[in-house]
């Protein structure tokens, strides 16, 4: 008793809650901290310390606590198998279960090393998952014939089939030796020769022209015979400009460029031709939802965008 | 001495049955949650047979039916000429057979919903829009079908509405030879017996050939709890089976 006398007095003053105790104070709070060290260390460097125990009931599985929903499963099971849920065995249950488990852990670490950063692929694929979900509604929606006639007739420029053109394009080039007047009194004369019947050979040899040759650049034996989209892009804009006036047969009026004085001639024009709704109703109904598409893309980008933290160095 | 109205005996009696109403509350809450759990949990034949889920989803499916679904399909469940929605109340199914996880694979991810596993194999194009059949050719066409469920139909447009329905408007590629639909793409029967989505007259055919269909649902994986999904799925599925097996109605083809 004498013996066990101090130890009891010491416990005995420890668990004395009446009273106040430093160190039983200290000893408490250490004790608190380490506990909520370890837990929170086993949370954070584990997954399995952040899991929930138990699986959802809408869950066949949970994988690092992504539910594989039970619904996916059994369609799953019935699609794969062909059969009734009720006639497949626990084996065939079992495979299809591990299959979708593996699929979601590639899924998983395919996030993990964020494949969608730098592979082209998954990031294309990721676009059009999106916009699928976005165009959703436009796609359902099917417009009236008073709304496509309407949108062709403000939009009547885009239903033009195009024109064709084969030309010369003749040039009085400028250069020191023959400066910019010369080659205008060059040209005019050209032009005046040519409308009055003069061969185009004699013309390009008698006023010093040349032949741009600007639609004959396949490499093929070629008339230089074009769709008019063609001739614009290859043309100087004032060239095609006047060369779009012009009918088969005609010359235009001298034309200042870049390059020198043109002179165009027409050898054989097919003038654009406006194609009637009838005709291009598809292509009208392609248009309004394209359209309709490209508006809900820019809201949904406008709408993101605003949301986003975006940070751009000087281009 | 007691002071009306807080003596001491009163305030323990309202303590006692406050306490008494929440833990029947609770109680009850934990019984619903049970059950919820055990309905989604269930495989889905077990789902369908066991009296008590079974009792369990028609008590609470009919409240969500007519809060989410009526508006489109009628609270009659007969659907919508209008709208193209399909009859719920027979037995006839646009997508899968009519099993639980068909109908219940519909409401998780609906048809053309913008999900990504929702139904959006095919649509019904518009054969006049993209130029594929000419009006006078869609007549034929439509006459064919017509002649599938009337007996009135003109034998010339007929004749001529067969080959364009095997060959050029390839036609039978989803709804079949002889018409009657295929449930993978969800293409309606056209025959009549399974009732009509958007209306079986001329008129109304040569406007869904003409500019196709897009019917759609919504997905409603997100917006309703996995047991509300399944609640529905089975009054869905019930309701079905205890319909006769062709429709007579509007809708059909659901």
């Amino acid at each position: 008793m004498s013996v066990l006398s101090p130890d009891r007095s010491a416990l005995g003053t420890v668990m004395d809650f009446t009273r106040v105790n430093t160190r039983r104070s200290l000893v408490l709070l250490a004790i608190g901290a380490i506990t909520g060290i370890a837990i929170a260390g086993y949370g954070l460097f584990t997954a399995k310390g952040t899991r929930v125990h138990g699986v959802p009931p809408e869950a066949i599985a949970l994988v690092n606590q992504r539910p594989i929903l039970r619904s996916d499963f059994v369609t799953q099971v019935q699609t794969q198998y062909s059969v009734r849920y009720a006639e497949t065995t626990p084996a065939q249950r079992r495979k299809v279960l591990d299959d979708m488990i593996d699929e979601e852990m590639m899924v998983q670490r395919g996030l993990e090393v964020d494949l969608p950063s730098f592979d082209p692929d998954v990031r294309v694929a990721l676009v059009a998952g999106v916009e699928l979900q976005l165009f959703a509604d436009v796609l359902a929606q099917k417009p009236t014939d008073a709304e496509l006639q309407s949108y062709y007739d403000a939009h009547r420029g885009n239903y033009i089939r195009d024109g064709e053109m084969q030309l010369r394009d003749l040039v009085a080039t400028i250069s020191p030796q023959r400066p910019l007047a010369i080659s205008q009194r060059d040209a005019a004369a050209a032009v005046a020769a040519l409308r009055q019947g003069v061969a185009l050979d004699s013309v390009l040899t008698q006023f010093n022209l040349t032949d741009s040759r600007r639609l004959m650049d396949s490499g093929h034996v070629d008339l230089g015979d074009v769709f008019d989209f063609a001739a614009r892009a290859r043309l100087d804009p004032a060239v095609f400009a006047a060369a779009r006036q012009l009918s088969t047969g005609q010359s235009s009026e001298p034309v200042l460029a870049a390059d020198g004085v043109h002179v165009v001639v027409m050898v054989k024009r097919i003038p654009p031709v406006q194609r009637n709704f009838a005709e291009v109703s598809n292509e009208v109904w392609r248009d309004v939802t394209e359209e309709a598409k490209r508006r809900v893309r820019e809201n949904n980008l406008k709408y993101v965008r605003s949301k986003a933290d975006i940070q751009v160095a000087a281009p | 001495m007691t002071s009306w109205p807080l003596s001491r005996t009163r305030i323990r009696t309202a303590v006692l049955i406050l306490a008494l109403f929440a833990a029947g509350a609770l109680a009850w809450r934990l019984h619903i949650i049970h059950i919820e759990d055990a309905l989604v949990r269930a495989d889905p034949d077990q789902a369908v047979t066991d009296p008590t889920l079974l009792s369990f989803a028609a008590g609470r499916a009919p409240a969500l039916y007519r809060r989410h679904c009526a508006v489109c399909h009628g609270s009659d469940m007969r659907g919508s000429h209008t709208l193209g929605a399909p009859d719920l109340s027979d037995a006839n199914w646009l997508f899968g057979l009519g099993e639980l996880p068909d109908i219940e694979n519909t409401l998780d991810y609906g048809i053309r919903s913008g999900h990504p596993k929702s139904h959006n194999i095919t649509d019904m194009p518009g054969l006049g829009r993209i130029g594929q059949l000419s009006a006078p050719e869609i007549r034929d066409v439509v006459e064919y079908v017509y002649a599938f469920s009337h007996a009135d139909a003109n034998p010339d447009a007929v004749r001529r509405g067969r080959p364009l329905f095997m060959d050029k408007g390839s036609c039978y590629d989803c709804h079949g030879q002889d018409g009657t639909g295929n449930v993978d793409y969800g293409a309606p029967d056209l025959t009549g017996r399974s009732g009509w989505m958007y209306g079986g007259d001329r008129s109304t055919l040569f406007r869904s050939v003409y500019d196709g269909r897009h019917g759609l649902c919504p997905a409603w994986i997100n917006r309703l709890n996995a047991a509300q999904i399944r609640e529905l799925a089975v009054f869905l599925y019930t309701t079905a089976r205890r319909a006769p097996h062709a429709a007579s109605g509007s809708g059909g083809a659901s």
